[in-house]
Parts: C-alpha cells; sequence; structure tokens
C-alpha cells in the first residue's frame, strides 16, 4: 500500500492533547482552489503548445504531410457528427471491453492465490514476467493466426497481453495486506464475507485501479493493432483506411477523435472512480508541492 | 461479572534458526473480577502473547484458559476454555484493543463500530444508542461521521477503545494501547480509559511493560518475569480509582513500592 501510511503522524498538539477541532480537520481535509485552477492552466497551456507548433510545422510542409490542424479539428467533428465517431469506437471499446473483464475475472484470483500461497507463487511467477515481456504485437499475430479475423482474436490478444500486468499489480498489492487487521477482524468475530468485502478489497481496490489504468493503456495499443490486420471496423481499422488512402487529415482526425474519447475514460472515468474510492484518504497536495 | 483464569500455560516458538524458544513457562493466575488486572512484565516476555492467546488468535500448547460469566445472557454461570477454538465461546464477547489502533481506514469512525457489531451479531435496533452511548464515552460523539486518518493519533485511539467497548464485551483485552501515543495525550487517556472502565464495571485485562502504568491503571497486578515468562508476584492495588492521581505522594508511594518490587524479583535476572 502506497499512501496508506502517509497520515500526518503525531498530530496532537502537546497542550491540549486530542484537541484538534472539528474546525481544524475540516480544514485539513479541504483543497486550495487557486493550487487547482494554476493546475488546469498548465495543462491547457501545454495541449495548446502542441496545437501551435503543428500550426506552425503545417505552415511549411504540404497538408498530404502535416495537414492544417483546424481542418483536421473539423473533420474530428465531422467524424463526431457523423455518429462514425460512435459506431467505430463502440466496436473499439467493446473489444477492449470484454478482453478487459476476462483479463480481471482471471487476474484476480490468480493474484490473489499468488500473494497468499507461496506454491502458486513460485508456480505463476515465471509465466507472468516472461508473459510482461512479450510485445503486444505478438500476441495480435499468434491470436489471429490461432482464432482467424473474427471477433475471439481481438479479445484473446488484449486480454494475454493485459493479463500478466493485472496480475502483477493484484499479487503485490496481496502481499502487502495488512495481516494485524485479520487479527482485529477476527478478534471480532467478522465473518468471511466480511473480511473480503471490509478489509481485504478496499486495501486490493487501489492496486486494482492501477492495474486498470496500466491495463488500459496498453489494451488500447493491442486493440488497434490487431484492428489493423484487417478487421471491417473499429478505429484500427479507419486509421488504415486512411493510410491507403494516403490521407494523413483521416489518421490524424482519427486518432485524435480516440485520444479525445481515451482522455475522458482515464481522466474522467477512471479519475472518478479512484476519487470516489479513495476519499477516505488525506489528499497529499500539501507536501508534494 | 466475569472473571478469567489462565491455569499452567505453556507455549514454545521454533526459531528461524531451528531452536526452539520458550516463551510462557506455566503461567498461572486469575483476573480481578469488574476492575483492571494489569500483565506487567518486562518487554518481549510473553504477555501479549498470552493475550493473545486469551482472544484466541494464538493457541497454547498446553495449559487452559477458563471464563466464568454470569451475564444476563446465561443463567448462573458458564465456564470456557479457550474461545474461538469452540462454536459455542462465540457468545463470549471479548472487546480487544491493539497497540495501533487497526481501524479499518475506509470506514468512517461509526463504519468502524458497526463492522465490529456485524461481526459480534449486535441486534440492528441497538445500533445507533451504542454508538451514541460509546463514542459519547471516549469523547468522540461529533466525529462519527470522520474518516481516522483525518484524526490524530490519540483519537484514533479513542476510536479503537470505543469499537472494543461497544460490543459491550465480558472481558476487554488491552495490548500496551498508550506506548504509541506521546506522554501528555497517554495519560489523558489512560485517565479516562481508567474512568470509563470504572463507570462501566468492565472487567479488563491491560497487558504493558511501564510501572508506572501497572500502578495508575491495574486495580490487580501480575508481574511476570523476563521471558521465558512465569508470574513472579501477585499484588492488588491498594488505592481505589478515585485515589490514583500521578502527583499524588500516596500513589507516587506505591509506585515506588512497586518499581522496588519488580527490580528485586526480576531486576537481577536482567542483568
Amino acid at each position: 500500500m502506497d499512501s496508506v501510511d502517509n497520515r500526518p503522524a503525531a498530530r496532537d498538539d502537546p497542550l491540549e492533547a486530542d484537541g484538534d477541532t472539528a474546525a481544524s480537520v475540516t480544514a485539513r481535509r479541504r483543497r486550495p482552489a487557486r493550487e487547482t485552477f494554476t493546475d488546469i492552466a498548465l495543462r491547457a497551456a501545454s495541449i495548446f503548445t502542441l496545437i501551435f507548433i503543428w500550426w506552425v510545422l503545417s505552415l511549411f510542409f504540404p497538408p498530404t504531410l502535416v495537414p492544417n490542424p483546424r481542418e483536421t479539428f473539423a473533420e474530428v467533428g465531422a467524424i463526431i457528427q457523423s455518429g462514425e465517431l460512435l459506431i467505430e469506437m463502440g466496436a473499439t471499446l467493446r473489444r477492449v471491453g470484454v478482453a478487459f473483464a476476462i483479463a480481471i475475472v482471471l487476474s484476480i484470483p490468480i493474484g490473489i492465490f499468488m500473494g497468499t500461497v507461496k506454491a502458486i507463487e513460485s508456480f505463476f511467477e515465471p509465466p507472468v514476467v516472461l508473459g510482461l515481456t512479450v510485445p503486444g504485437l505478438i500476441w495480435a499475430v499468434l491470436a489471429i493466426m490461432f482464432f482467424g479475423l473474427n471477433e475471439h482474436s481481438a479479445y484473446a490478444a488484449v486480454a494475454v497481453s493485459i493479463l500478466p500486468m493485472l496480475t502483477i499489480s493484484i499479487w503485490q498489492g496481496t502481499k502487502a495486506i495488512d495481516k494485524e487487521l485479520l487479527d482485529m477482524s477476527a478478534v471480532f468475530h467478522a465473518s468471511a464475507w466480511s473480511k473480503i468485502v471490509d478489509v481485504i478489497m478496499p486495501q486490493l481496490i487501489s492496486h486494482i485501479l492501477a492495474a486498470i489504468r496500466y491495463g488500459l493503456g496498453f489494451a488500447w495499443k493491442v486493440v488497434v493493432v490487431v484492428e489493423m490486420f484487417g478487421f471491417s471496423n473499429g478505429v484500427g481499422y479507419r486509421v488504415v483506411r486512411g493510410f491507403n488512402t494516403f490521407s494523413m487529415k483521416a489518421v490524424l482526425a482519427w486518432t485524435i477523435a480516440f485520444l479525445i474519447v481515451m482522455v475522458f475514460i482515464e481522466f474522467g472515468l477512471i479519475g472518478w472512480l479512484e476519487r470516489s474510492v479513495t476519499r477516505w484518504r488525506p489528499r497529499a497536495e500539501a507536501w508534494r508541492r | 461479572m466475569a472473571t478469567v483464569r489462565v491455569e499452567r500455560a505453556f507455549k514454545s516458538f521454533v526459531r528461524e534458526d531451528g531452536a526452539e524458544m520458550r516463551v510462557l513457562d506455566g503461567v498461572t493466575f486469575e483476573a480481578r473480577d469488574n476492575g483492571i488486572t494489569c500483565l506487567l512484565g518486562p518487554s518481549g516476555c510473553g504477555k501479549s502473547t498470552l493475550l493473545n492467546a486469551i482472544a484466541g488468535l494464538e493457541k497454547l500448547d498446553a495449559g487452559k484458559i477458563e471464563f466464568q460469566v454470569s451475564s444476563l445472557n446465561f443463567v448462573g454461570t458458564e465456564v470456557f476454555s479457550n474461545p474461538h477454538l469452540k462454536p459455542e465461546t462465540r457468545n463470549l464477547k471479548l472487546g480487544y484493543v491493539f497497540q495501533d489502533p487497526r481501524l479499518l481506514n475506509w470506514k468512517r469512525v461509526e463504519g468502524n463500530l458497526t463492522f465490529a457489531f456485524r461481526g459480534m451479531s449486535v441486534p440492528r435496533d441497538e445500533w445507533k444508542p451504542r454508538l451514541e452511548k460509546y463514542l459519547g464515552l471516549v469523547g468522540l460523539a461529533e466525529f462519527r461521521r470522520q474518516y481516522p486518518l483525518f484524526l490524530s493519533g490519540g483519537m484514533r485511539q479513542r476510536v479503537g477503545l470505543a469499537r472494543a467497548l461497544a460490543i459491550e464485551p465480558e472481558v476487554l483485552l488491552m495490548d500496551e494501547p498508550f506506548s504509541k501515543l506521546d506522554q501528555l495525550t497517554a495519560r489523558k487517556l489512560r485517565r479516562d480509559t481508567l474512568n470509563i472502565c470504572a463507570r462501566l464495571n468492565q472487567t479488563a485485562l491491560l497487558v504493558t511493560h511501564d510501572v508506572e502504568e501497572a500502578a495508575y491503571m491495574g486495580d490487580r497486578i501480575v508481574i511476570f518475569s523476563a521471558r521465558p515468562a512465569r508470574i513472579v508476584e501477585v499484588l492488588d492495588n491498594p488505592l481505589p480509582t478515585s485515589a490514583r492521581d500521578p502527583d499524588e505522594a500516596e500513589f507516587i508511594g506505591f509506585k515506588k513500592t512497586l518499581l522496588n518490587i519488580v527490580l528485586k524479583l526480576i531486576g537481577q535476572e536482567d542483568a
């Protein structure tokens, strides 16, 4: 567990021990609004700088090599408006979603057993560590050769390539579980179900979320590669079609549209999930600076 | 209300080099009913191991731990041996306050108490009054919706105390609960714990290596030798709870007496 122990230790005021008032407790909890604003401004400036550099480059190169950013973004808008993005992205998301579900369902028990039973740890460690080093492209090739060009190969390639990553996170998270809390729950006669739900899962959840985050980053890369091999839908297919017609604008527009959805999922959905399961943890902002 | 008897308790651990290390060497004593019994001994002597055995977290190699309980739930007196090992002992309620608070940091203060309620099968309609009563007793009534990591160390230990008391245990077990707090917080929490236990007529066992703490908290003081632990002396505190003021001559006198006994009985063995 990373920040569980980052508690503001020994906060007791020596003169009025235990004298923390409700006010000081809530004050410690609130985040300074201005810092957040500066943060957002810096992030926005970073994006605009990138687009500016792109625009400068587009002045020196023909549009077939570096298309105008404004036209490209208009194309992005068209892709979104026409509903094409929804359809292609839907196909890609479904592949990633199914593969993720498979990988999660497999990695949680394997990871938990690896973290608790020495023999299982020794048995699974080599394939997990080896699996981590195999490039996603190889899994894509193997899956297509084995299953043919159908949905199964996409599910298999993505699931297999993220499985080691997820398993390692859950394995390490399980090893980091606080045994003393398990003793505590035994003293209070907690049921097996309560031990899992109230004691073990909350300690694992931050590891699982981190795993999902890394796993997603990897899954997108693999699924696009699989789709490029000859699928007839999905974002990867549209990028390849842009490539075949040598339309830099289409390739970039699809990439950007894809990025927008990714940003929403990674920062929006997963970020929200993370915040909502770690409300109990004081924010680390104060010491990071 | 409840008494605890430990009879000829033996326990050994096997060290990593394979050598056997005896921790408990035939420990026998009886805790006082409706009062605090301090298990006083040098660090690492096996007091905590014994407390864990009483709580059922650890198994003795030999010996007996008996609880005599005459609460409203039971007609007459029931005798249990080591709890958790037999299903019928699930009726016996033991509260445990650990050295660290051992709270579920992802649950609010009240959630930490209801976690214990659920485990101990406290009827749901009692949850609310008990939350109010016991969080009030430890002085945290207004913090019930707070998360533990937003509280100070002393307050977290108070939550641990409230959790142990709120299941209304026949016996309250405490394993050096003040040793990781700063001196003034510890002093305040000792006083409050003593008063709460007196008010609730709580039978309690307190493990400590601190002579002053034993003199202050213990109605009965059981002195352990260094490892392997044997009982070298049992004495009852001549001062009633209300007369134990750390700054009063009478208390200081008793503390000195106790210290001399400890030094005489186990001091030389250490040297």
